[in-house]
């Protein structure tokens, strides 16, 4: 068993490390001022990750470290930093991750090549960070956007018979239809379906129908990610000039007690992480970020609540003073964001060992 | 780190976790002088075990042709060139296992094979070691030499798959000692198939997970041999319960091999993975080959081999490999026979140590032919 002695160190080693890289960045975890707020928006939140909806979007640019702190590392990073930007509209919220990668990575099949991937990290309960991928009893919740499962949803499964396209067998076990077959329509039967064996026992990532190229999972610790069953993350990623932008979509309200909550006067301590598969980068070998807090605007009140007997001048005043006050919130945030974007970049190597 | 004893190198060791010995281990042994290379084994398994899509490519039990077979490509070639010198002092490996010469950031040292690697499964089928020159006649020893190396998962003592999955998906079940990727948990990182110096995990590509050997599970649990165990033609294989060496059962065909007479060897045990797979030597390969691949004691097994006719214990226990599809327990040599006895003490095999065999004259009379088949 690995010890828990030298879990904690490492434990201990990656906290030092995150706040080392807060530090350099110029921030703290305050509990007061969130270094994103998700504005409100009156349209819906915008699906497409090329939208032109994004441009007037604030964003946020958060830097990526190699995951060096546990088993297996990341010792050759190939990806600095991610461009974030998120909006909700009262029913739904968004996030859009934006990274430069030169390679388009949307194959998971042949056992020496690995897929494109970004996943976000959030706390169960609000203003709670959790270290990574939580620890025990502290739930985190991460939303794991996959490029082969993109690219399934938007050129058909990628069956053996289009990573191999002279591929020809002629007969497997309960199979039906006429060979080379097509998967998975032709092995839908039960006994068929036994002879791949992730697809029979409900393994998410061996499902050959998705909906969504996202995964929704919990985590209380390294090793412990497993598959929410409820609630489906929606989104898209696009690959488009070495970049790739990805949409990751949910309702507000979760769907479960153990899943992320928006609330809009708390605070959400969140992270990144990129894959690139060019790089052999998968499971813990990856880029993350450091924690970047989010606050939630409220939607503004709507016109049919009850008003008050006050005067309307105490209401114009009112207004005036939020707004100043929004403003200046926004401005702290904006600096926030430009002392983040001149400080020194985040230290390459980790510097934690494994 | 945890430091585990491993007997087949004699010393203390690095591994990830503590030792956790089974209450039994999944054992086999393969007699090398009697390999045909027909691949019986290697259909027994694929018809039985992967055949489903995605599964095409795998072959979790596969035979290859030494010295210049591979499946995949080069495996063992790449991680010895890899590993350094691997030195022994007697009976003690001087050398690093994969654990301790481990890069840092990995919990072992490996690679992992290209897809081309993985597509030519029979490779160097036959080839001998050298080239046969002109006018070249049958010599004893031979001039030069191949030999047949089936090989499945060794359900390691110290699984180096285990030891690199992040997520724990690998598992030793504590019952039998069997090895397996659970495949609900397993999230195809291939870390596995990175560290395994056996390459006996596979990728399935429309799954998307890994898979491996999973030791014919169902059928140990009924008191069967595997598949490629009871299928084989050469009648090469024997299953069995291995105890370590000073807990071993004289009694117990798999302990009498690879403890008792010690003709029975592991596979790079320099690896220190505590394998369970276990090798009797070919004898006619030269020693200074086999020593790299089946450690120190290649000399004195093949000297007790060739001393078979003398040792009616041992050849009762090579006579019983492969006469039933049942898991032997115990054996006993007695009047001219060799019993098998299954784990209630019931026999389940009785073979004599020499069949009869009948000879005929050179020269048949009555037809006016001469024989070329006299037995
Ligand atoms: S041979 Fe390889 S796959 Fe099998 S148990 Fe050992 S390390 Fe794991
Ligand atoms: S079935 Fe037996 S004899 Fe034939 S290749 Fe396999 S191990 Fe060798």
């Amino acid at each position: 068993m690995r010890t828990a002695g030298s879990m904690r160190i490492r434990v201990v080693a990656i906290a030092a490390l995150i706040a080392l890289v807060l530090t350099v960045r110029g921030h703290t975890l305050s509990a007061q001022q969130p270094q994103y707020v998700v504005g409100y928006s009156a349209n819906p939140v915008p699906t497409d990750p090329l939208s032109t909806a994004w441009d007037s979007v604030p964003a946020i640019e958060v830097p990526l470290i190699p995951q060096a702190g546990v088993t297996p590392a990341l010792l050759t990073p190939s990806i600095a930093s991610v461009t974030v930007q998120a909006i909700h509209d009262d029913a739904h919220i968004a996030f859009r991750m934006v990274w430069a990668d030169p390679t388009r990575d949307v194959e998971a099949g042949r056992p020496d090549v690995f897929r494109d991937a970004a996943a976000i990290q959030f706390p169960v309960a609000a203003g709670v960070p959790s270290i990574c991928m939580g620890a025990a009893g502290q739930i985190s919740n991460i939303w794991h956007w996959k490029a082969d499962w993109q690219e399934d949803i938007d050129a058909g499964f990628q069956d053996i018979t289009r990573l191999y396209p002279h591929f020809f067998k002629d007969y497997y076990p309960f199979v039906e239809g006429e060979p080379p077959y097509s998967f998975p329509d032709d092995f839908s039967q039960p006994d068929a379906r036994a002879y791949s064996p992730g697809w029979a026992v409900g393994n998410a990532l061996s499902q050959p129908m998705r909906e969504w190229p996202i995964e929704n999972l919990i985590a209380s610790g390294f090793g412990t990610l497993t598959t929410h069953e409820q609630a489906a993350i929606e989104g898209r990623g696009v690959w488009e000039n070495g970049t790739w932008s990805v949409v990751f979509i949910r309702e507000l309200t979760p769907a479960a007690a153990d899943l992320a909550t928006f609330q809009e006067a708390g605070e959400l301590a969140t992270a990144f992480a990129v894959w690139n598969g060019s790089n052999e980068e998968v499971g813990a070998r990856k880029q993350l970020s450091s924690f970047v807090t989010f606050g939630i605007e409220a939607p503004p009140v709507t016109p049919d609540e009850p008003v008050g007997e006050a005067p309307a001048s105490r209401d114009t005043t009112l207004i005036v003073v939020l707004a100043l006050l929004g403003a200046f919130v926004v401005a702290i945030t904006l600096a926030t964001i430009v002392v983040g974007r001149n400080a020194p970049p985040a230290p390459r190597d980790g510097g934690t060992g494994a | 780190m945890p430091t585990v004893f491993n007997w087949q190198i004699n010393r203390e060791m690095e591994y990830p976790y503590e030792a956790a010995l089974p209450e039994r281990q999944f054992s086999a042994v393969f007699d090398l002088n009697k390999c045909i290379g027909c691949q019986t084994c290697t259909f027994s398994c694929k018809g039985g075990w992967t055949s489903g899509r995605g599964q095409e490519y795998m072959f979790w039990n596969n035979v290859e042709t030494k010295p210049y077979g591979f499946y995949p490509m080069a495996w063992d070639a790449r991680l010895l060139d890899m590993l350094g010198p691997q030195t022994w002092d007697g009976d003690t490996y001087t050398g690093k296992t994969i654990f301790e010469a481990a890069p840092p950031g990995r919990a072992a040292l490996g690679f992992l094979p290209d897809e081309e690697d993985w597509a030519y499964p029979n490779i160097g089928e036959d080839e001998p070691n050298g080239i046969v020159s002109d006018g070249a006649y049958l010599q004893i020893p031979h001039p030069v030499w191949h030999f047949y190396l089936p090989r499945i998962c060794n359900h390691c003592q110290f699984p180096a798959c285990l030891a690199a999955c992040p997520r724990k998906a690998i598992y030793k079940r504590p019952e039998d000692g069997i090895v397996l990727v659970d495949q609900q948990r397993c999230r195809g990182y291939r870390e596995c198939m990175r560290a395994c110096p056996y390459k006996k995990i596979m990728y399935n590509p429309v799954t998307r997970v890994s898979e491996k050997c999973i030791g014919c599970f169902p059928r140990v649990e009924n008191g069967q041999q595997t598949l490629c165990v009871a299928n084989c033609i050469g009648r090469i294989r024997m299953n069995g319960w291995i105890h370590t060496p000073d807990t071993a059962d004289p009694e117990n065909p798999v302990d009498f091999l690879v403890h008792v007479r010690k003709v029975a060897l592991p596979l790079y045990p320099q690896f220190g993975l505590q394998m369970n797979i276990y090798y009797i030597p070919p004898v006619h390969v030269p020693p200074r080959y086999l020593r790299q691949m089946l450690g120190p004691g290649v000399e004195r097994a093949i000297e007790t081999y060739r001393q078979v006719h003398d040792d009616p214990d041992l050849l009762g226990v090579l006579v019983l490999s492969g006469a039933t599809d049942r898991w032997i327990n115990k054996f006993l040599v007695r009047d001219g026979q060799a019993i098998g006895f299954d784990e209630s003490g019931a026999e389940i095999v009785r073979v004599p140590l020499k069949e009869p065999a009948f000879i005929r004259a050179f020269h048949d009379a009555e037809r006016g032919v001469f024989r070329h088949n006299i037995t």
